[in-house]
């Protein structure tokens, strides 16, 4: 019995014979996912990878850590299924109770209960966990491996405790008592009162733990998928295994499109991130949504306050769902289900949703206990609040939150813009004279025609005078001039009979670009030409891109913008923009070879 | 070694300067003994240069200028 309904697999079904194998029978937790199997096969690749088998910390160790988590989070279900485990070790039924209701027992070692005390911290409150918390468990002998396996348990708790909010199985054995009243273990400052006296913890930013050089063909199927490797995987290369049937749970969950969308599921692992105050998942998330077809604006909205989006009323009731789920789980209940119903979500489709969410806090536990370092600028939302360095912690955000306006300081002419939304003329002038070369180039590289883009700037500027009443202020006011112009030549374009086009798919064909010419260029070889000559070189080069690639190239390279900027700019993920810009770059280099090469220029 | 294959799967992010240390030290060795990738590499890393230091389509004011005078002139006059 469960909230969603059960459907009869196979005996032969692997996951369930896995578990049969290992304990002995097949979990409820897994039998309420039924409607999903491979949703199952996902749980099943986690739990047998992280959970039942000796690794670098022991079964004993393993469960201890599952059982404080579960009983911190007051789930009667994994505390039941953790202490029966911890009994076939041959702990004691006392020692087991001390554990559930004092984070602990005297036959505990300071080092054990020391990682208690992490995991305990990184569970509750995973932003508030820094580097010194890692060189603490260091410094009581904890390697490398054990931290992050610590880190893994840890994360699988989280997963399996949410699902056991969301699905409601009744308890495989009988239930356990914890105290009703939680009790609070011992703050951050108590993991370090049990270091040795000689340790200092040295203050320094993730990643924190050591992260071995892995082929990239390991990652093939995040590669593949999302266009570049998250440094969050390349982090936890110390165990290949953990990492392998994390890769395989991913893609059993995130990836198929059989039940809920791939933006769907996107949107649950931004909103849940931002609840989580995970600023590392939400940038990498919101870049992933911007290569769905989402708008770096909207997306930044999902984030911040996902009822103020324009999502529509289902898919937001979807994320609310998921972020009580995820987040505000103590007042979590089938009524939450049946609610969501009444929006139209199947059982399947509920299911994935909390599956989706039970891997968002498993991600973003990681992603915190690790240190990972940020692929993307997180978006401003976040973008003070530095989580992934262990910021103090922080409330939530408070339900009502727009996406942020750029105030001065981090838009140079928001100043002048608001002038010239009152219609004052001359702070305009200012405004365009100051962005006019950026006009021009993007005008440039999206018409391909340098006279043409002189010719389109009058109207790019009457239109950004236009409309600039309609400013909001949510992106950089550059940005949205360029938007403007970007419109204007498409405009143009489409007069045109051949239109080149700035779409196609966003991480397609390029990988299979390979150079062709392979001779050694000049030591200085720009030195060989005069810079006139230069320059209408690599004009011409610019120009014969195709268009998709052409227009990165001319913002990242020639007006020197951000990756991030170039991506909210042309309205394409990063990893799109840094696949086109290489393809670009790799293109006008076989156009320059035949210049600079040793025998040219000799 | 890793192969060439792999090298230009990080190619893009080594260009950057985006990898970790222990990426970096792969990419470096293989470098170091592939010639194929060294001359990639350093015509690659000279490309970006030359491209970002060439001052492509700067638009001079004396063009630029007179577009903008018409635009702020239209404007005062009152006509968009």
């Amino acid at each position: 019995m469960s909230f969603l309904r059960a459907v009869q697999l196979d005996d032969k079904f692997s996951p369930f014979v896995a578990f049969r194998e290992s304990l002995g029978f097949v979990p409820n937790l897994l039998r309420a996912q039924t409607v999903l199997p491979r949703v199952i096969e996902a749980h099943t690749k986690l739990e047998s990878a992280v959970r039942l088998r000796e690794g670098a910390i022991s079964r004993i160790q393993k469960e201890r850590i599952l059982l404080i988590v579960a009983a911190d989070r007051q789930d009667t279900y994994c505390v039941a299924a953790s202490s029966r485990a911890l009994s076939s070790f041959g702990v004691s039924n006392r020692q087991i109770d001390d554990l559930l209701n004092k984070y602990g027992h005297e036959n505990l070692s300071a080092a054990d209960l020391a990682c208690l005390q992490f995991c305990l911290k990184l569970s509750r409150h995973a932003p508030s966990v820094q580097a010194e918390d890692i060189e603490a468990l260091r410094a009581y002998g904890f390697e490398d491996k054990s931290i992050l396996e610590t880190v893994f348990v840890t994360a699988l708790a989280v997963y399996s405790g949410t699902l056991s909010v969301g699905l409601g199985p009744e308890p495989d054995f009988g239930a356990r008592k914890i105290t009703s009243r939680r009790v609070d273990p011992p703050r951050s400052a108590a993991v370090h009162a049990f270091l040795p006296e000689s340790h200092g913890a040295a203050q320094r930013k993730g990643p924190y733990l050591r992260a071995p050089y892995l082929s990239p063909k390991t990652f093939s199927i995040i590669h593949k998928t999302y266009g570049f490797i998250p440094n969050f995987f390349r982090s936890q290369t110390l165990q290949p295994d953990l990492l392998e049937a994390e890769l395989e749970a991913a893609g059993r969950i995130l990836l198929p499109e059989d039940v809920l969308t791939r933006a769907q599921k996107e949107c649950i692992l931004v909103a849940v991130s931002a609840a989580n105050l995970n600023s590392y998942c939400v940038a990498t998330h919101c870049n992933l949504l911007r290569g769905l077809g989402m708008s770096a604006e909207e997306g930044d909205q999902v984030a911040a306050d996902y009822h103020l989006s324009s999502l529509s009323e289902a898919d937001r009731a979807l994320l609310d769902f998921a972020v009580k789920l995820g987040v505000r789980f103590s007042g979590f209940s089938r009524g939450d289900i049946l609610q969501l119903r009444t929006f139209g979500f199947t059982e399947e489709q509920i299911l994935e949703c909390e599956v989706v969410v039970a891997f968002t806090n498993f991600a973003n536990t990681l992603q915190m206990g690790l240190g990972v370092e940020p692929d993307f600028e997180p978006p401003l939302i976040l973008g003070q609040n530095k989580v992934h360095l262990s910021a103090p912690p922080s409330l939530p955000m408070e339900r009502g939150s727009v996406a942020p306006s750029l105030t001065a300081m981090q838009d140079p002419d928001a100043g002048l813009v608001a002038q010239a939304q009152t219609g004052k003329l001359e702070a305009f002038e200012e405004l365009v004279r100051r962005h006019s070369q950026l006009i021009y180039r993007a005008l440039v590289a999206i018409l391909g025609d340098p006279v043409e883009a002189q010719d389109a700037m009058q109207d790019a500027l009457l239109s950004a005078f236009k409309h600039i009443a309609g400013f909001q202020g949510r992106s950089k006011f550059s940005t949205w001039l360029v938007s403007i112009a970007r419109n204007t030549a498409f405009q143009r374009l489409r007069g045109r009979k051949e239109v080149e086009s700035l779409d196609g798919g966003e991480y397609e064909e390029d990988r299979e670009f390979r150079p062709r010419q392979v001779r050694a260029w000049q030591d200085n070889p720009e030195q060989c030409y005069s810079k006139l000559e230069i320059r209408q070189l690599v004009e011409s080069g610019i120009l014969g891109l195709p268009a998709k690639y052409r227009a990165v190239v001319m913002l990242r390279d020639i007006e020197q913008l951000s990756t991030d900027e170039v991506s909210r700019q042309l309205g394409l993920s990063a990893p799109a923009v840094k696949v086109r810009l290489l393809r670009g770059r790799l293109m006008l280099r076989e156009w320059l070879s035949p210049h600079f090469t040793t025998r040219a220029t000799s | 070694m890793i192969t060439c294959e792999e090298f230009f799967l990080e190619f893009g992010d080594y260009l950057e300067n985006r990898v970790s240390p222990e990426v970096r030290k792969e990419l470096e060795l293989h470098v170091s003994q592939c010639r194929v990738c060294q001359v990639l590499y350093d015509s690659s890393c000279k490309t970006v240069k030359i491209v970002t230091e060439s001052g492509s389509f700067d638009l001079p004011k004396s063009v630029s200028d007179p577009i903008i005078d018409r635009v702020m002139a239209r404007l005062r006059a009152g006509s968009t």
